[in-house]
């Protein structure tokens, strides 16, 4: 018993001393980094300020809110506004609108992007590589604005230039600024054009750091072109791929307020509804301004549960995840 | 989710609300009349200007206008385009403007309405002489359930007329149509029988533009809809108040409007065609009949004026509103305002400080002001004939512009208080005196809507997604993409959506206001 006294004492006075020199190593740890922690708090400050405490607002969801009685003073409601929105005949709509735009650009722009940057990778003269990747960043610095009036433009009823030239030869009369059917397909277009250039960069950058010794030794090996790719270049950039596919989960329900809203018209209106539009419509024209929160707040938390998701499925494919 | 507000601030403007409150209960229940009045020295006031640029600071059409009124009038001008957007941004924020114009009752404006958020003006306009309106109907119709929470801006009661290209007529020997069966044969004529005369299958009849309202927003298809006979947004059948798209006339109408886009007599481009650009199809003759407010046909002669002013006569006619096919005329009014002046209660928080607002405003409707908001600085931007304004041309267009902008703060709730145009030319005189005639006998046959005063709680909570399926339905149905049963589901489901719960209520507010 004596013994066993001891031992806790000891045990005890141990980890007293642990913790005290825990205490003191943290002490010691600020006042050696101060100067490192200091740079470190506007940062801090304007995410807690600007990021942070705006959430405060999101509880609005759960409200009735009327902007006289103010945030705290207008009544709860709990979950109606969810509830209304999931059983409102404008969900399922909204929700396989912005899901098929959404695969859309990650099954075609996505890889698109990967494609074009393996083009330019394999491009052996300088200056016309470089010409190319100039000319491909520029449609990405112009707005959704631009592209939209360019659009209306190329594909006018009756006088633009695509829609005589695509209508003359198939001998077709598509109205397709109007017409449902070409609502996703001219979105995943501009899309393409205006960004496949600028995603391209983050891979040319992956691309630099595959180690050319590799090459080298398949070259010997005989291996081709194809087989480079497939077999070097691609496993070189995979982690890089699966963090940008990581990412772009989290963003799937975010089809992109400005291009979607640009677009659509009273024609098109049944395809072109997303969630973006739709929170737009009604919080800010009409000033159901909970009811547009709840579906906003909807909208993050699905972000959150696919990103999640997204990562956990690249840790089981044993690739790195972002965290 | 950038609602956030510092709750400080929110707690102040509660409080201060509820004080409010106290004061005008310890006032021992005295009526309106009582009240005392603060001596304002500035007005500050949220409009929308329709103009590319909006009025500087201290232009000359404000000063003239702070010498009558007698403060400082700091506006807050909002491109009308964005104008309703602003409205629901500036109400969620702090800083609000004493005055505020409201275009409309929509569901973001009742909701804040109801919940106190603007004075509710019924007891105390009618002590104020430029404020008490001769027109007490359509202050009804601008009131939520008859509490009126604006001055109204007050508006011609009849615009709707039909422009057709007086030269196609003749070229082709055809009359003015009478009725809606009329328009179609011109619109086909002036579709398929050349009436430009050069030998190139290139006109059309109807010109039509997008139209960003719902159901019953004034829009050409609105027009043939109140012309077959379907009301005016909201119509009596059987002794219950319906929404117009509920009725046989309506289903009707709209199939008569999809054989218009089916034979081609509209522009194609219907659905994506810019209102901005509605005058050039007329202009440059590819199209020949525009169904809108009879003041484009001003705005379409001057076009004309400027490019052929000698036969500048020979372009434009107007008629007013069509027979439809049961043989009578159906008018289409317009509500006759064009949202209110409101004021808000965390800007304006006692019952003096209202009164001394109300008072501004009072001036601001006075036969003074009148002349400056809707004619501009005689002199400058025009000199008196009689009693007649003739406008002087060559004044400089920010001043025209200016007044353009500044006669969106008039109301003329006790009638127009300003000087009648002098139009240029007979041939303009005779055509605007043909559009008084036409209002006149128009006005006879309005179809007024029977719902207007009235705002039902289903329609604020749900309106916004009501609106829409309708309307777009309809539109699908006009391009052919849906058919009649579609059109029917659609009209269904917005019963089943809370539709049936709005006409319930639309009904009990009616009964009970009988």
């Amino acid at each position: 018993m004596a013994m066993l006294d001891t031992a806790i004492t000891e045990t005890e006075t141990l980890t007293v001393e642990k913790q005290s020199r825990r205490r003191r190593g943290v002490r010691v740890h600020f006042t050696q980094f101060k100067w490192l922690y200091l740079l470190l708090l506007p940062g801090i400050v304007y995410f807690l300020l600007f990021r942070y405490w705006p959430m405060y607002g999101a509880i609005i969801a759960f409200k009735e809110y009327i902007p006289f009685l103010g945030i705290a003073d207008s009544p709860w409601v709990g979950l109606e506004h969810f509830e209304d929105f999931f059983t409102s005949p404008d969900f399922p709509r909204l929700l396989a609108n912005t899901l098929i735009l959404a695969l859309l650009s990650l099954l075609i722009a996505f890889p698109l992007t990967i494609v074009v940057a393996l083009l330019l990778n394999e491009m052996r003269l300088t200056i016309l590589k470089r010409t190319t990747q100039t000319l491909i960043y520029v449609p990405h610095f112009l707005s959704w604005t631009v592209v939209a009036s360019l659009t209306y433009l190329l594909f006018a009823l009756d006088i633009g230039p695509l829609f005589q030239l695509i209508n003359g030869i198939l001998g077709t009369d598509i109205n397709f600024l109007a017409d449902p059917a070409w609502f996703r397909p001219i979105i995943v277009l501009q899309d393409i054009w205006k960004n496949t250039g600028w995603g391209t960069i983050i891979f040319l950058a992956a691309l630099a750091g595959v180690d050319q010794a590799q090459y080298e030794a398949a070259i010997i090996d005989g291996a081709g072109r194809f087989q480079r790719v497939w077999h070097i270049t691609l496993p070189s950039i995979m982690p890089t791929i699966i963090v940008m596919l990581v990412l772009q989960m989290g963003q799937i329900l975010n089809t992109g307020f400005e291009q979607i809203y640009l677009m659509t018209n009273s024609l098109n209106r049944s395809v072109a509804d997303v969630f973006d539009t739709y929170v737009y419509f009604m919080g800010i024209t009409q000033g159901s301004y909970s009811y547009s929160t709840a579906v906003g707040l909807f909208k993050a938390v699905v972000g959150v549960v696919l990103i999640f998701g997204a990562n956990w499925i690249a840790k089981r494919f044993n690739q790195a995840g972002i965290f | 989710m950038n609602h956030s507000k510092p709750l400080a601030g929110a707690g102040i403007a509660v409080v201060a609300a509820l004080a409010l409150t106290g004061c005008s209960g310890s006032g021992g229940g005295a009526d309106a009349g009582t009240g005392e009045t603060t001596e304002l020295t500035s007005l500050s006031i949220m409009a929308p200007y329709l103009v590319t640029n909006a009025p500087q600071d201290d232009n000359e059409v404000e000063k003239a206008l702070e010498d009558v009124v007698g403060v400082d009038l700091d506006i807050t001008w909002v491109p009308n385009s964005s104008y309703g957007d602003k409205v629901n941004i500036t109400l969620a924020g702090d800083d609000l403007p004493q005055v505020m114009v409201i275009q409309g009752k929509d569901p973001g404006f009742v909701r804040n309405a109801e919940a106190g958020a603007f004075w509710d003006l019924t007891d105390y306009l009618d002590d104020y002489p430029n404020l008490k309106t001769t027109f007490p109907e359509v202050q009804k119709a601008s009131s939520v359930n008859g509490k009126v929470y604006g001055v109204f801006r007050a508006r011609d009661v009849i615009r709707e007329a039909v422009i057709i290209r007086k030269d196609w007529l003749e070229n082709l020997g055809l009359d003015m149509p009478k009725t809606t069966e009329d328009l179609y044969a011109v619109a086909k004529a002036f579709t398929e029988d050349d009436p430009d005369g050069n030998g190139v299958d290139d006109t059309y009849g109807l010109i039509i533009p997008k139209w960003p309202g719902t159901i019953g927003t004034n829009s050409p298809w609105d027009a043939l809809e109140t012309w077959y006979g379907a009301g005016n947004r909201w119509t009596e059948r059987d002794g219950e108040l319906v929404p117009n798209f509920t009725t046989d006339e309506w289903l009707d109408a709209v199939q008569f409007e999809r054989q218009l886009v089916e034979e081609g007599v509209v522009n194609a481009d219907y659905a994506t065609f810019d209102s901005a650009n509605w005058n050039e199809p007329f202009l440059t003759g590819k199209g020949g009949i525009i169904l809108d407010v009879h003041s484009r046909a001003g705005v379409l002669m001057n076009l004309f004026k400027q490019a052929d002013p000698d036969n500048f006569d020979s372009y434009v006619d107007i008629t007013g509103n069509l027979e439809g096919p049961d043989g009578e005329v159906h008018a289409l009014p317009t509500t006759g305002y064009s949202g209110f002046l409101a004021i808000p209660r965390a800007k304006v928080k006692t019952e003096a400080d209202l009164r001394g607002v109300l008072e501004v405003l009072d001036k601001l409707n006075s036969e003074e002001a009148g002349p400056i908001l809707n004619n501009g600085i005689e002199g400058e931007s025009y000199t008196l004939d009689g009693d007649l304004a003739a406008a002087i041309t060559d004044a400089p267009q920010t001043l025209k512009d200016d007044v353009m902008s500044f006669s969106q703060l008039g109301t003329n709730v006790n009638g127009f208080q300003g000087y009648l145009p002098k139009q240029a030319s007979d041939y303009e005189q005779q055509m605007y005196d043909k559009r008084k005639e036409i209002e006149a006998a128009d006005l006879e046959n309005a179809e007024f809507d029977p719902s207007a005063p009235y705002v039902s709680d289903t329609y604020i909570s749900k309106g916004a997604q009501l609106d829409t399926i309708v309307a777009d339905a309809r539109i699908q149905y006009i391009a052919g993409q849906l058919d009649l049963d579609g059109l029917k589901d659609a009209i269904k489901l917005w019963r089943s959506s809370g539709g049936d719960d709005v006409i319930d209520e639309i009904n009990e507010l009616a009964d009970a206001d009988k």
